[in-house]
């Protein structure tokens, strides 16, 4: 089964290209613009993991993700979060979340699939004959 | 900059941090440039402020419109024949600045200048910014993909 990959984020540009770096896998990426979107995105497909940016406007990530723990049929879907802070402060902030990864903007491809692949299983699409 | 107040010095923190948001994300080599950025008729710029008790102001990256586009191209990796409408570009424009402005934020908190950014914002056409009284202005050019382009920081320290 395709693994399913929820990016929330209200940069159309990171959504793309979580969608273009994933194109290669068994994997379907669904899309949300802000929190308020993500958790009904969230609620709706249970996703195998979400990519949560932090600032967005409607509901930042950090709200999104306090809710998400909230309720118990969506507490135990694994989190990455995405953030284009880099700074000592954010990364300590982002560590007390509790979720399962982050990752700092700028990203390479190749750094996205390494943190997603320890939490689902990515499968390569078959290449036709 | 480097102001009085502070050991903060914005020329080598966006010599640094904009080359590798061009390398890392788009694979594209952007390498400082001495010379100026003529006021374009189709230009392309992203914005994000930035704020806190003792820093205010806003960080651009000013684009012309063709290598707006062909980052974008370069970013979602388009192919041959396939165009990137306007509003991927403007949002290409926001989200270099966002990475930018928040890479720029990371290093002032990291000197203990606590602040925070907005939400990036695509702005078009051809304009100058002008900065009220008291606003230090910078602009550092960058040469990409045989053309140029300009980040500008207006800083304000309290």
């Amino acid at each position: 089964m395709p693994a399913k990959i929820l990016s929330v984020d209200d940069s159309k540009t990171i959504r793309m290209i979580v969608k273009r770096t994933f194109a290669p896998y068994e994997a379907t990426v669904l899309e949300a613009g802000n929190g308020e979107e993500g958790l009904a995105t969230a609620a709706a497909e249970k996703p195998d993991l979400i990519i949560l940016d932090i600032t967005m406007p409607v509901m930042d990530g950090v709200t999104m993700l306090g809710k998400l723990k909230e309720d118990p049929e969506l507490k135990g879907i694994p989190v990455i979060m995405l953030t284009a802070e880099s700074g000592r402060e954010n990364v300590t902030f982002i560590a007390k979340l509790g979720v399962r990864d982050y990752l700092v903007k700028p990203f390479k491809d190749e750094q996205l699939i390494e943190k997603v692949s320890r939490v689902v299983t990515l499968t390569p699409k078959a290449v036709a004959a | 900059m480097t102001n009085t107040t502070t050991n903060f010095h914005t020329a080598q923190h966006i010599g640094e941090i904009v080359p590798n948001v061009f390398d890392t994300m788009l694979g594209l080599r952007a390498a400082i440039a001495t010379a100026s950025l003529e006021t374009l008729p189709e230009r392309v710029s992203g914005a994000i402020g930035i704020a806190g008790e003792t820093v205010t102001g806003t960080a651009y990256i000013h684009l012309s419109e063709p290598l707006a586009r062909e980052i974008t191209h370069a970013l979602l990796q388009c192919t041959a024949g396939q165009d990137a409408g306007d509003s991927d570009v403007n949002d290409v424009g926001g989200e270099l600045s966002n990475m930018i402005g928040c890479g720029l934020k990371s290093r002032l908190n990291d000197a203990d200048i606590v602040c925070a950014v907005s939400s990036p914002a695509a702005i078009r056409g051809a304009f100058a910014v002008e900065s009220p009284p008291g606003v230090h202005a910078e602009k550092f050019h960058f040469a990409c993909l045989g053309a140029r382009f300009a980040v500008e920081v207006h800083q304000q320290l309290n």
